[in-house]
């Protein structure tokens, strides 16, 4: 097993994600994102998620040394260039990936393999800006990366054998299972996990019952870990409006034409997790806090 | 006869290149961080200073390859020719049911550790990595393979067998183990060449207390009973594992915090034993020394440890029907005359009696550390489990060339 050169683009949920699951499996990552404060701003989220995992005993303070050590920041999109493997995981815009996949093509050696993260954008569409579309591949982890065992591994039209065996071979060092999709919009996860947050959120608009009994029922009902609205606020609620309307983009189908609700969240900035309050409401640690606590932070908020 | 002995870990190779003849290991050495940007080699000759090395090595084979080389160093090294090396024995953790001694490694039983992964999920694939790795650097240099669990085979399947469904042992082979067999193997001989009689006359109890902790009863020379079981966390508080646990105590934080199976793991063997209740250290020189400044946590650590010891001694003086030796060994038993000290208090009705002014004096040298009206004999030596493996390598080759 040689050390492969992995770099990541983009220092969000995602990217922090993924650089913490890279770099806990015992090697090195440069995480880029557009300035040295987003970068930064990564590194201290992965610190941060990395407590949590020591609190509940999983990690100790010298693999945090460790895990840290290996994650270089950086604002320098052109260190791919000596990289064997990059990652995109940028915000979920195919102009903005389309603009960065034509930019890496230019940086990387020809031989590297160049990963996207999307949940719903074409392969295609993106590999269609480089020069090497054979080299293009979709590995669509979820959130949170480290703690979900699953990558689908996306072959564009033009993806090739290799590519798609060194993608593999990624998702075995990461200690994931991974299924193969074929190109299709959403997928198989975000398809259909798309509509199901949707429907709770439909339930949750019509008064048919609490946000809090919604996602009971859901987990005691069918073994869900988390609740629809709960996965919503962790996924991010912009993130997963943009889900719903690139999957009406492509696939015309009025069952993913976001609830009322969703539109309403989003336009408030009330985002989910990430900002403290979504469908429910969160301590700066992203703990759940109840709604006592919630009417004392409104109040605080004035 | 230049045996190199071989100890791979997930990102490690420690390495010593003994002399049988003399039993004088020529160079010891480790190479660590395998397969991360600054990976280093340290390098010790016996006669001459230590030496550091860092460069990119990015796997087993590459540490291999920088090992031989370094033996062979016009300054650092100890042979001038890899040939010399002429056989490389390897721990290796788990020999499951089958292992009963060493053996020596054919590509047919590669294949039958590669079955044992399942067993030793954490070690053995690293084990089978040097293994591979030296073949590619030393090839046509015979290799043997020396097991940890080898020496626990001769417990009776009534020490061995838990009380859970018999059929999870038929199923999965979940049974205990044990580990550690080369070092209670070395000391137990050893204390046997102390006392100078066969030990095929003697009644040990060896406590191996190191990072990891376990306790062994030898009767006759073989091992009756050991406290790890089917992996090295049953038995004694050990440095960051919790040792004997009521199995329902981890069910229930697992609800409770509701953890995950790893989350599970981590608990009990990273953030348990003694830097779990001390909240301070996993390390027993800093608990004694922070109890002794009247820390009450560090005291209770200190306290469950040697307590917990002091009952598998009883246990297995009764199972063994008598006791005529106990040895303390590895870093604590060897270097912590405190830990002795508690342990063997007031276990004078066992013949069990301590010269205190002995026990002080004793670090890391063989000493008999009993008052002269104590029956059992309690002794003091360091381990040394890498001589175990090169002279096992070279009797086992032996056997070969004579079979041959």
């Amino acid at each position: 097993m040689a050390a492969v050169q992995i770099i990541i683009i983009g220092a969000g949920v995602m990217g922090r994600g993924l650089a913490e699951a890279v770099s806990t499996s015992g090697h090195e990552v440069i995480l880029v994102d557009k300035t040295t404060k987003l970068a930064a701003r990564g590194i201290k989220g992965i610190e941060e998620s990395i407590d949590r995992e020591i609190h509940k005993w999983g990690l100790t303070q010298s693999d945090k040394k460790a895990i840290l050590a290996r994650i270089h920041p950086s604002s320098d999109v052109s260190q791919a260039e000596d990289a064997d493997t990059v990652f995109e995981a940028i915000p979920e815009d195919l102009n903005l990936k389309r603009a960065l996949f034509e930019k890496l093509d230019k940086i990387c050696k020809p031989e590297a393999m160049l990963v996207t993260n999307t949940g719903t954008l074409s392969i295609s569409e993106i590999a269609a800006t480089t020069s090497r579309p054979k080299k293009i591949i979709g590995m669509h982890f979820l959130n949170p990366v480290t703690k979900v065992p699953l990558v689908e591994i996306v072959k564009g039209l033009k993806t090739d054998e290799e590519t798609f065996q060194k993608a593999v071979e990624i998702a075995e060092l990461l200690n994931k299972k991974w299924i193969t999709v074929n190109e299709y919009p959403g997928y198989v996860t975000t398809r259909i996990i798309v509509p199901l947050l949707n429907e709770a959120m439909h339930v949750l608009m019509e008064g048919v019952a609490t946000a809090d009994d919604i996602d009971e029922a859901m987990k005691l009902g069918f073994g869900f870990d988390v609740g629809p609205l709960a996965l919503a606020d962790m996924m991010g609620l912009d993130v997963v409006m943009s889900w719903m309307e690139n999957l009406i983009k492509e696939l015309r189908d009025h069952k993913y034409n976001p609830c009322p609700t969703l539109r309403k969240l989003v336009r408030a900035g009330h985002l989910g997790m990430k900002t403290g309050s979504g469908f429910f409401e969160y301590d700066a640690d992203g703990d759940r806090i109840s709604p006592n606590e919630r009417a004392e932070k409104q109040e605080k908020a004035g | 006869m230049k045996i190199l002995v071989v100890n791979c870990g997930s990102s490690s190779v420690k390495y010593q290149l003994i002399d049988t003849e003399t039993e004088i290991a020529l160079a010891k050495g480790m190479v660590s961080r395998i397969g991360m940007s600054a990976s280093v080699l340290t390098h010790k000759p016996h006669d001459r200073p230590e030496v550091k090395v860092s460069g990119e090595i990015l796997d087993h084979i590459v540490a291999i390859e920088y090992v031989v080389s370094m033996l062979m160093s016009p300054n650092h090294g100890v042979i001038k020719d890899r040939s010399e090396i002429q056989a490389v024995g390897h721990r290796v953790v788990h020999g499951g049911e089958e292992f009963t001694d060493s053996v020596l490694i054919t590509p047919e039983l590669m294949q039958r550790l590669r079955s044992l992964i399942e067993l030793a999920p954490l070690h053995n694939p690293h084990n089978i990595r040097g293994i591979n790795a030296c073949e590619k650097t030393l090839p046509n240099v015979p290799q043997v393979a020396v097991f940890d669990t080898a020496l626990h085979l001769t417990m009776p399947p009534y020490a061995y067998i838990y009380g859970i469904p018999y059929v999870l042992y038929k199923r999965y082979g979940i049974r205990r183990y044990g580990f550690h067999g080369m070092s209670h193997r070395y000391v137990s001989q050893r204390a046997a060449a102390i006392v100078g009689k066969p030990i095929t006359e003697l009644k040990i109890i060896t406590c191996h207390l190191g990072n990891g902790v376990s306790v062994t009863a030898l009767d006759r020379g073989s091992s009756i009973d050991t406290s790890m079981g089917f992996t090295p966390l049953e038995g004694l508080l050990m440095g960051t594992r919790s040792g004997d646990l009521d199995p329902a105590v981890i069910l229930h934080v697992m609800a409770r915090e509701e953890l995950s199976l790893h989350e599970a793991n981590t608990l009990l063997n990273k953030h348990s034993g003694l830097a779990g209740i001390s909240g301070i250290s996993s390390d027993m020189r800093e608990i004694v020394e922070t109890a002794r400044k009247g820390n009450e946590r560090a005291k209770l650590a200190l306290n469950i440890y040697c307590y917990r010891l002091k009952k598998y001694i009883g246990a297995y003086a009764t199972a063994l029907n008598g006791l005529d030796i106990l040895v303390f060994t590895a870093g604590v038993g060897e270097n912590s005359a405190k830990v002795r000290s508690l342990t063997c208090q007031k276990m004078d009705f066992l013949g069990i009696k301590l010269d205190e002014k002995k026990n002080k004096k004793t670090t890391a040298i063989e000493a008999d550390i009993s008052s002269p009206d104590s029956t059992v004999q309690v002794l003091v030596i360091p381990t040394n489990e890498e001589l175990v493996i090169a002279n096992d390598t070279r009797r086992i080759l032996k056997a070969q060339t004579k079979r041959a």
